[in-house]
């Protein structure tokens, strides 16, 4: 046991050390931060009381959408040639929200009583909802991603009942989704004096919800490029390419829905206007919807590991930029006040991340996580027999 | 709902921080925190006068708070007696009400390890025990006003009506946001004084319209996706079984005139 131990950290690459590291150093600053409190740790101010977290945030729950995405794909739609990709999927969503959870309550002024939102709730209030959504959906992804564990120690009889409800999880699941996908989005409906028009509509809620499923699809798409060098395991290239598939549908509605408002709106004009937010919006249009929009509409690009990873970028970029301009770029400045990350915020969000690119680092090796995907190395060991050789794995 | 208020006349406010100074002795606050904050905005005429005036910025009380909407825990919330109130007790410092509130008051503890709100309450506690806040107790030239608000409204309106040539022809506060229970009269353009321009609907609205759509939501994508989930089902049964189907409605035949 101890021998086994013993090897297995001797065989470790150095790019986990690296995440640990990184990791061990976010949480302590973390760590200091909870005791020294807000204003001695981060750049906050009372023109920006939010600020690179909630950004992240938004982020991370907008590219672990693919979880529920992905969900109903294999569940609800019963396309049941998409199930490789579910587990390594959830397990994306289970670490994007667990460092949610981790950051939101490093941004709680009282952290202490983070479970205020039990006690004493008030149901017109988005965050609210958004807390008690996120809370469930985690639970749900636990749940789903339970039979992985189980499998892994044999425990035959709870694996098979989390299997047998797995409907209803989904149900649940996807449900929950749409709510706090949706609801991050409502976050900003009340902030029409903040916001610069170009972003601010009441239908915002609706745009997150579909910008989250692009960024799900994309992060499998691109994961599964990053998956097969980093654990010789990645979806079939068919896989892919039909998951490359829908994603020119939903961008397109998203374009639609985005030039559509301010058309309805009557704020199309701002987008001549050729100034610091007109360009900021149509960065995030170009980069991350029409660019990958066009990509992922050749068959071509969907079937080469590398454009698709490339494509798929592009639209995780464009959420990146969308999210983070609603919480701080595409805000009104206020006098006096300006904003730029510490350190210390910069340091307990990598740490974070590197912590949750840790434990799916982790959990890759040693549970059964790519259970039906392809055996990059097999394919080499089939490429070097065969007669006129293929590039492997491809 | 709304029946106290306050009604501040900028033209008699001579700028003292008496108003200040009483709030912070009466909330027993420390030097550097404010409720109640006088700036002073200085003026160049044309010919060169030179004037200074008062502009000033505390909690509105909005008749419907945007802050109270969208706080996370309900610490947040508007009296019947017209106070909006805050709940140090409830509040987990997660300062979304800093974001909703149109007039940018709620301000955030930073300089403590466990940060909470500083907020305005119009000194609920005196108005309980039949006093007046401690700011309007305080000023000396009777420059703020407290009282009911209908009965406010009419005296700002009146104060305009008799001296027209005093003050610009408008109240803060009577319809921005939804109606304010703070009111403000000047001599100077409320955008000079730096009072935000803000539309006059509440934005509690519009987020209690987008957040009251959430049940129909929940319940109508949990429909939805049992009944694609049936229907797809459905469907896959009937496409796999139909080449099957004919031999089997074929034997059972065979066998029923055997």
């Amino acid at each position: 046991m101890w021998q086994r131990i013993d090897k297995e950290i001797r065989t470790m690459p150095w790019g986990v050390w690296a995440l640990a590291a990184l990791m061990v150093f976010g949480l302590s600053v973390a760590f200091y931060r909870l005791f020294a409190g807000l204003g001695t740790t981060t750049n906050l101010n009372d023109g920006y009381p939010w600020g690179l977290w909630i950004g992240f945030d938004l982020f991370v729950v907008a590219f672990s959408g693919g979880a529920f995405t992905l969900a109903a794909i294999v569940y609800v739609l019963q396309m049941h040639e998409f199930h490789p990709a579910v587990r390594p999927t959830v397990l994306t969503g289970l670490v994007g929200y667990g460092s949610v959870l981790v950051i939101l309550v490093m941004d709680l002024g009282r952290w202490d009583r983070f479970y205020h939102f039990i006690l004493f709730p008030n149901i017109n209030s988005a965050l609210f909802e958004v807390s008690w959504c996120i809370l469930l959906y985690t639970l749900v992804l636990i749940s789903e991603f339970s039979p992985v564990v189980c499998q892994k120690f044999g425990w035959e009889r709870l694996g098979c009942f989390m299997k047998k409800i797995a409907l209803p999880l989904v149900i649940v699941g996807v449900t929950l989704s749409t709510l706090h996908q949706s609801s991050l989005g409502s976050l900003f409906v009340v902030m029409s004096e903040r916001l610069h028009p170009l972003w601010y509509t009441p239908f915002i809620p609706v745009m997150f919800f579909v910008s989250s499923v692009a960024a799900g699809l994309a992060m499998v798409i691109g994961g599964a490029t990053v998956s097969r060098w980093v654990f010789k395991r990645t979806l079939s290239r068919n896989l892919v390419a039909e998951l490359g598939w829908f994603l020119p549908w939903v961008l397109g509605f998203y374009l639609i829905m985005k030039i559509g408002e301010l058309l309805a709106a009557g704020e199309l004009g701002l987008l001549a206007a050729n100034n610091y937010y007109s360009l900021l919006f149509l960065a995030e249009l170009a980069i991350g919807v029409v660019a990958p929009l066009i990509l992922f509409s050749f068959a071509a690009v969907r079937r080469n590991r590398n454009w698709a990873l490339f494509g798929a970028i592009l639209v995780l970029l464009g959420v990146f930029i969308n999210r983070f301009s609603v919480t701080w770029w595409a805000l009104k400045p206020i006098d006096g006040y300006f904003y730029f990350p510490s350190w210390q915020e910069i340091a307990i969000q990598v740490g974070v991340l590197s912590g949750a690119v840790l434990v799916y680092t982790l959990v890759g090796r040693y549970l059964p996580l790519f259970e039906g995907t392809v055996d990059v190395a097999r394919a080499e060991r089939i490429a070097q027999r065969s007669p006129t050789p293929q590039p492997a794995g491809d | 709902m709304t029946k106290h208020a306050i009604l501040i006349d900028l033209t008699q406010c001579v700028g003292c921080h008496f108003c200040e100074a009483a709030c912070q002795a009466n909330k027993g606050l420390p030097a550097d925190t404010q409720l109640v904050t006088l700036r002073f905005n200085e003026f160049t005429g044309e010919d060169d006068a030179f004037s200074q005036e008062m502009g000033r910025k505390q909690c509105m009380h909005c008749v419907k708070p945007a802050c109270a909407s969208a706080c996370t825990v309900g610490a947040l919330r508007k009296t019947a007696d017209g106070p909006v109130v805050y709940d140090a007790a409830k509040c987990i410092g997660c300062r979304y009400c800093m974001y909703a509130c149109p007039f940018q008051v709620p301000a955030f503890q930073w300089d403590r390890p466990m940060g909470l709100i500083n907020k305005c309450d119009m000194c609920a506690d005196r108005l309980a025990a039949g006093e007046q806040p401690a700011c309007a107790a305080a000023c000396p030239t009777g420059a703020i006003l407290f009282g009911e608000r209908d009965a406010l409204l009419e005296e700002a309106r009146q104060r305009i009506i008799k001296a027209p040539d005093r003050y610009v022809h408008y109240i803060y506060g009577e319809r921005e946001a939804g109606g304010t229970s703070v009111l403000y009269l000047s001599d100077t353009p409320f955008a000079e004084l730096g009072f935000p321009e803000v539309g006059y609907e509440s934005l509690a609205h519009a987020n209690e319209e987008v957040m009251h759509a959430t049940p129909t939501v929940a319940a109508g994508m949990m429909l939805a996706l049992t009944g694609v989930y049936w229907t797809v089902k459905r469907r896959n049964e009937l496409m796999h079984r139909h080449p099957i189907d004919f031999e089997v409605e074929e034997a059972e035949h065979v066998a029923k005139n055997r």
